[in-house]
């Protein structure tokens, strides 16, 4: 069986922050604050983050904060909740959140609650709740859970539960596995798992792993090492991972690297990229993987950063 | 040096507004290699008005266009972008300067204005996910309140979806577009009717596109009863001829609920007509996926189409649940036994079980579904798990089978602790 390319995953992390000179990766720019976090963090599971200037990354992440408190994407883009997270969770690797102003970056998160409990992306309203794991993720990190009616949040989550146990965007929206892992987290974060069918929604997410051993995120879909995390880390945090075959899906997502170059593909044999090497090393960790770093199934950050914010050194 | 190179970013940038401009019934856009302008212009024949436009017309061709669909060729997208990127920057910083001014001239912001939205449509055509440019015309569309240029705004975006259907944020536009009007526009229902119509046209270019269906349910809410009975009837014909797609199956459950919902909630005196009409369409619906199951051998989506129905109909319409909440003051006139329904239920997994010796995979498939469907409303359904149909269960060796067929689950169907 194939064994993880760890310094070739290294190298390619590594280099993708270098190439700026082609559409396909300027094209990307906007979203250039979860990219780093995908880097970052694949790196400091693999235990090489300190190949990466901290000061560098910082002051651009820095570069980024907006007057409301919210982060954009990259320099000169507007703020928005997604890129928020990331800022954090990567000032949270470096152990930087000291730079922070909490109460301005939780005000900014506090801001985007609507009456429904729910939460929007930025000022313009799109509702997800995506966006309730994001500002819940964010302000536990933050310290800072009382800046919200953690209540209606947790219902307004609990509203988008389908009859298959799974979760959606909005209430009556389709159950999705990235999905389920927002509203899984979210409810974990806040300690309201009894909101959850177990065995019902364990049901539904162990049926996602087809005979390849991969996982897909919808039923008829293909399977796609991105879900190693959403389902893996879900099933985790309900107490039924027992319900899938590991094995089969450590070889499924160790399949799908790129042996020379480095990087994990969506399935074997397609083009790598940085979004799914993160997903792809993020779930060999919680699939205990020798030689990676721990990683927290809610929080998508490494244990022992975890453990540092929570419980000190 | 190529001769691409001697073109500059702007001048391109500017040939490319130009185009749009003069178009403004674009409806289609791609990115397409040089090498296949050639195709392009052979399959449309000479005699067509299709454009190319570049300095020498075989070498470097930059844009194609005819009956509204435009090209751009690949080689330029870089160039473009970055020219278009600038522009836009530039236009929305000093927009906003001077939006900050209270002595600002309005002919003046109105250019900036128009420079923004010129320049960030330009961007959005060649990175539909743009957060900031999408921003920028909300910002300047919500000032104007004008409801044509609200309709303006989901043209731009069908037009970012043509070529890019499963951007966010141009599905997230619509949604913005859209609670902006719902208020004051006496045409809701129209532009509801018609986002559904998209959807289903990009549906057909894009298969399982998650976010393309999530936005027409999302649509539901908007719908008016007479709305959601047609759309149920619309979406079924392309349901059934496409059986693995979840998503238009979610649909119709969305749909159904919907129906469901005010079925719970009417006074009881104006319900009996619409309590049959649900009672029927429902029963229809479990008629219609059991056909369509042994028409199309190991459809996921079919089965899973089938626990919900089957979960809301012994929650709704059959006697004998004391343990679920339910609406039963309703259902006074329509009784179905459960223990019947289950039997015409067991009857059909047992037909759908049958594997030929040849292990074809759809045949595995469907076994291992069938059984995986009873068992599976057999503990949603604590009623189901008395002696009468633990026995009958048992009889049909549904667990063995199981472990047979799907080894990897051995440990949730050990959990489920049947016999």
């Amino acid at each position: 069986m194939a064994e993880l390319a760890a310094d070739k995953h290294v190298k390619y992390i590594i280099s993708v922050e270098k190439r700026k000179d082609s559409f396909e990766n300027v094209v990307m720019e906007h979203l250039r604050m979860n990219g780093v976090y995908w880097g970052l963090t694949t790196l400091d599971l693999l235990g090489k983050l300190d190949a990466v200037d901290s000061q560098e990354v910082i002051q651009w992440i820095m570069e980024c904060q907006h007057e409301s408190g919210g982060f954009a994407g990259n320099v000169g883009h507007d703020p928005h909740i997604l890129y928020t997270l990331s800022a954090v969770q990567v000032l949270a690797l470096f152990d930087k959140l000291n730079v922070l102003d909490f109460d301005k970056v939780a005000n900014y998160i506090a801001g985007l609650q609507n009456d429904d409990g729910s939460f929007s992306g930025d000022v313009w309203g799109e509702v997800d709740t995506r966006f309730s794991y994001i500002a819940i993720c964010c302000l536990s990190l933050l310290h800072c859970l009382d800046k919200i009616n953690v209540e209606k949040a947790v219902n307004y989550i609990v509203s988008c539960k389908n009859v298959d146990g799974g979760f959606g965007c909005t209430p009556g929206g389709e159950s999705h596995a990235g999905q389920i892992f927002c509203c899984v987290g979210a409810l974990a974060l806040t300690g309201s798992l009894h909101h959850v069918d177990k065995d019902l929604l364990g049901w539904w997410l162990c049926e996602r792993q087809v005979k390849s051993g991969g996982l897909n995120g919808r039923p008829e879909k293909l399977p796609d090492v991105c879900y190693s995390w959403w389902v893996l880390s879900s099933l985790i945090m309900i107490d039924r991972v027992h319900w899938i075959n590991k094995d089969k899906l450590v070889k499924f997502i160790l399949n799908c690297q790129d042996i020379e170059n480095g990087g994990i593909s969506d399935r074997p044999d397609d083009a790598v990229d940085i979004f799914h090497t993160y997903f792809g090393v993020a779930g060999l960790s919680l699939l205990e993987y020798q030689g990676l770093k721990a990683i927290d199934p809610a929080y998508a950050l490494p244990v022992d950063v975890v453990n540092r914010i929570f419980i000190g050194r | 040096m190529s001769g691409e190179d001697t073109f500059s970013g702007s001048d391109l940038l500017n040939q490319f507004e130009l185009i749009l401009e003069s178009d403004p019934l674009i409806d289609e856009v791609g990115f397409i290699h040089p090498s296949q302008f050639e195709l392009l212009n052979s399959e449309a024949g000479s005699s067509f008005s299709e454009t190319h436009i570049g300095d020498s017309k075989e070498e470097n061709p930059k844009f194609w266009i005819r009956d509204h669909k435009l090209g751009i060729s690949t080689h330029l997208l870089f160039q473009l972008y970055m020219a278009a990127k600038d522009a836009f920057t530039g236009a929305l910083a000093q927009y906003r300067t001077l939006e900050g001014r209270y002595n600002a001239s309005s002919s003046s912001l109105d250019t900036l204005e128009s420079e923004v939205m010129k320049h960030s449509k330009s961007i959005l055509l060649l990175s539909c996910d743009f957060g900031t440019a999408w921003n920028s015309r909300k910002l300047i569309v919500s000032k104007k309140q004008q409801l044509s240029v609200f309709i303006d705004e989901l043209s731009l975006s069908a037009l970012v979806l043509s070529y890019s259907p499963k951007s966010e944020q141009a599905w997230c536009h619509r949604r913005w577009v859209i609670k902006m009007v719902a208020e004051k526009c006496s045409t809701l229902e129209e532009i509801i009717g018609k986002e559904s119509k998209l959807v289903q046209k990009i549906a057909e270019r894009s298969k399982m596109n998650y976010r393309a269906w999530n936005h027409r349910c999302w649509l539901v809410t908007y719908m008016t009863r007479e709305q959601v009975l047609d759309e149920l009837k619309k979406s079924r014909d392309w349901a059934r001829l496409h059986v693995t797609d979840n998503s238009c199956f979610h649909f119709r459950t969305r749909l159904l609920l919907r129906i469901l919902e005010e079925f719970c909630h009417k006074q009881e005196d104006e319900n009996v007509k619409n309590t049959l009409q649900t009672y029927q369409i429902w029963q229809e619906e479990l008629d219609w996926v059991a056909v369509l199951i042994k028409l199309y051998a190991g459809r996921e989506a079919l089965w899973l189409h089938r626990r919900f129905l089957s979960f809301c109909w012994i929650r709704h319409f059959t006697t004998d649940v004391g343990d679920l909440p339910d609406c039963s003051q309703h259902k006074s006139n329509i009784n179905t036994n459960i223990y019947m329904f289950l039997d015409n239920e067991l009857a059909l997994v047992t037909s759908c079980s049958t594997m030929p010796d040849n292990e074809f995979e759809d045949f595995q498939a469907q076994a291992l579904h069938a059984a995986t469907y009873i068992l599976w409303l057999t503990k949603q359904i604590p009623k189901f798990r008395d002696i009468r149909i633990r026995e009958k269960l048992s009889a049909t060796n549904m667990k063995s089978l199981l472990v047979v067929t799907c080894p990897e689950r051995s440990s949730l169907w050990e959990s489920l602790a049947l016999d």
